[in-house]
C-alpha cells in the first residue's frame, strides 16, 4: 500500500490535470477551479480516514472540524457575542477533533468498505449535496466539486492497487483486491453492510442536485468538441500565439 | 468512566450543533409591492404622459413586488458581461415567475429573496465560434432590477411558486 506523501503527491497531480482540464472546457471558473483541485487531493487522501494513525484522519478530522466551526461562526455571528461564539466555537471543534474522532477510530476498520468504489461514488454524491444546501452552489458547480472527490478517491484506491504488485519478487502481496473492490460478502455482516451502502446510493441521489447539467458540460457531444478545440492550438501555432 | 465522559461529550456536542441551526424566518413584504394593501393588483405607470399608448400596465404583487417588464433587455445587458462571450450569445426568454429563494444552510438557511424569476437560455459560441446547446439560466428580479443569475432550471434552495 502506498504511503502519505505518495497518495499526497498522486493525488495533487491528478488532480491538477482534471482541474485544469475542467476550467480550459470552460465548465468551472478560475476560482472554482482551485477549490476543485483542493477539494480532488483532499479526496484522494479520505480512503485511509479508517486508518487509526494515518495521517489521513488527522488531517481529515482537522478539515471536518475547522468546516463545521466555520459554520456555526457564520450562523451565530449575528446573535451571538464574541465570547459566546469563542465558547461555541472550541466545544465543537474540540468534540469533533477529539470526541468523535475516537469513536470513528473505534467503530471503523482499516481497508473495510471505505476501500471500496461504491463508498467513492457516495462520498461525491454527499458533497455535491452538501455543496447544493449548504454553500448555494449551482447544480454543475457542485458536481464537479462532488465528481473530483470521486475522482481523487478513485486515484488512492487505484494507486493502492498498484502497490499490491511486488515487482520484484514477481507476485501479489496479500493486500492485492482489498482497495478497490466492489463490497465485502465473507460474513453476513458484510454483506448487509455492502447491501445497506449501495442501497444509500440511489436514495442519496433523491436529494441530490439536478445531473443534466453535468451530464451536459461532461458527457454531452458539445463538451467532446470543447475538449478537442481546449486540447490543441487552435490557431496551428505552438506557444507563439 | 473515561469511555461515560467520552459519550456524554459526543451527545452534547451533537445536540449543541442542532441546536444552533436557526428556524428559517420568512421575509414577508419586500418590493415595492409594500406600499399596495390588496394581495395581488394592477396599477398603471406612465412612461410618457403625452401618448396614451406608451402607457405600461405594472403588475404588483403584495409578497413578490412589481413584475418586471424590460426584463429582456435587462438580462440581456446583464449577461453580456457576465459571461464568456456574452454579446455574441443568443437569448430566449420565458416569462417571469413567482419564487423565492432560501440561503444555503450554512448561512442560516431564511428566505433572502422573494420576486421573480426569468428562466432563460443561453447558446454561446465557444473560442473557435461554434455555437453550443443553450445552456438554461434562471434570473432573480427584485422589481426591474437583477439580483443574481443562477445556472440550471432547478436549485434545491429556490422554490418556484407559479410553475
Amino acid at each position: 500500500m502506498a504511503n502519505f506523501n505518495t497518495h499526497f503527491m498522486v493525488a495533487s497531480g491528478a488532480s491538477a490535470v482534471v482541474s485544469g482540464t475542467l476550467l480550459s472546457m470552460e465548465v468551472v471558473s478560475p476560482q472554482e477551479a482551485v477549490i476543485a483541485f483542493l477539494l480532488g487531493v483532499f479526496g484522494g487522501l479520505l480512503p485511509d480516514v479508517d486508518s487509526a494513525r494515518s495521517t489521513s484522519i488527522k488531517i481529515g478530522f482537522n478539515v471536518f472540524s475547522l468546516l463545521i466551526t466555520a459554520m456555526i461562526v457564520f450562523i451565530k455571528s449575528s446573535t451571538y457575542s464574541l465570547i459566546e461564539m469563542f465558547i461555541v466555537a472550541g466545544l465543537v471543534f474540540g468534540g469533533i477533533r477529539f470526541a468523535f474522532l475516537d469513536v470513528f477510530r473505534k467503530i471503523s476498520k482499516h481497508r473495510g468498505m471505505f476501500h471500496s468504489i461504491p463508498v467513492a461514488f457516495i462520498f461525491g454524491i454527499i458533497v455535491s449535496i452538501l455543496m447544493q444546501y449548504f454553500f448555494e452552489l449551482n447544480s454543475q458547480v457542485s458536481w464537479v466539486y462532488g465528481f473530483m472527490i470521486t475522482t481523487g478517491y478513485f486515484v488512492h484506491l487505484i494507486l493502492d492497487e498498484i502497490y499490491s504488485v511486488d515487482l520484484q519478487n514477481k507476485r501479489m502481496k496479500k493486500s492485492a483486491g482489498t482497495a478497490m473492490k466492489f463490497g465485502k460478502f465473507k460474513t453476513t455482516k458484510d454483506k448487509i453492510q455492502t447491501v445497506l451502502i449501495y442501497a444509500s446510493i440511489p436514495l442519496l441521489m433523491t436529494i441530490a442536485p439536478d445531473t443534466t447539467l453535468i451530464e451536459n458540460a461532461l458527457f454531452s457531444n458539445d463538451a467532446w468538441l470543447i475538449f478537442k478545440d481546449a486540447l490543441l492550438p487552435t490557431d496551428g501555432k505552438w506557444f507563439f500565439h | 468512566m473515561k469511555k461515560q465522559f467520552k459519550i456524554i461529550l459526543s451527545t452534547l456536542t451533537i445536540g449543541l450543533i442542532s441546536g444552533c441551526v436557526p428556524a428559517p424566518t420568512p421575509q414577508i413584504g419586500i418590493g415595492i409591492g409594500d406600499a399596495v394593501t390588496q394581495s395581488s393588483s394592477t396599477i398603471q405607470t406612465p412612461q410618457s404622459v403625452k401618448t396614451p399608448q406608451s402607457i405600461k400596465r405594472v403588475e404588483i404583487d403584495k409578497e413578490y413586488g412589481a413584475k418586471p417588464l424590460n426584463y429582456r433587455t435587462s438580462i440581456h445587458k446583464y449577461f453580456s458581461v457576465k459571461i464568456a462571450r456574452g454579446n455574441l450569445s443568443t437569448y430566449k426568454y420565458g416569462v417571469p415567475k413567482r419564487a423565492y429563494k432560501r440561503k444555503g444552510f450554512a448561512y442560516g438557511g431564511a428566505v433572502e429573496w422573494k420576486g421573480w424569476l426569468v428562466e432563460t437560455s443561453i447558446a454561446t459560441p465557444t473560442k473557435t465560434g461554434r455555437m453550443l446547446t443553450p445552456k438554461p439560466y434562471m434570473v432573480l428580479f427584485s422589481g426591474e432590477q437583477i439580483v443574481e443569475h443562477i445556472l440550471g432550471y432547478n436549485h434545491k434552495l429556490i422554490i418556484k411558486v407559479d410553475k
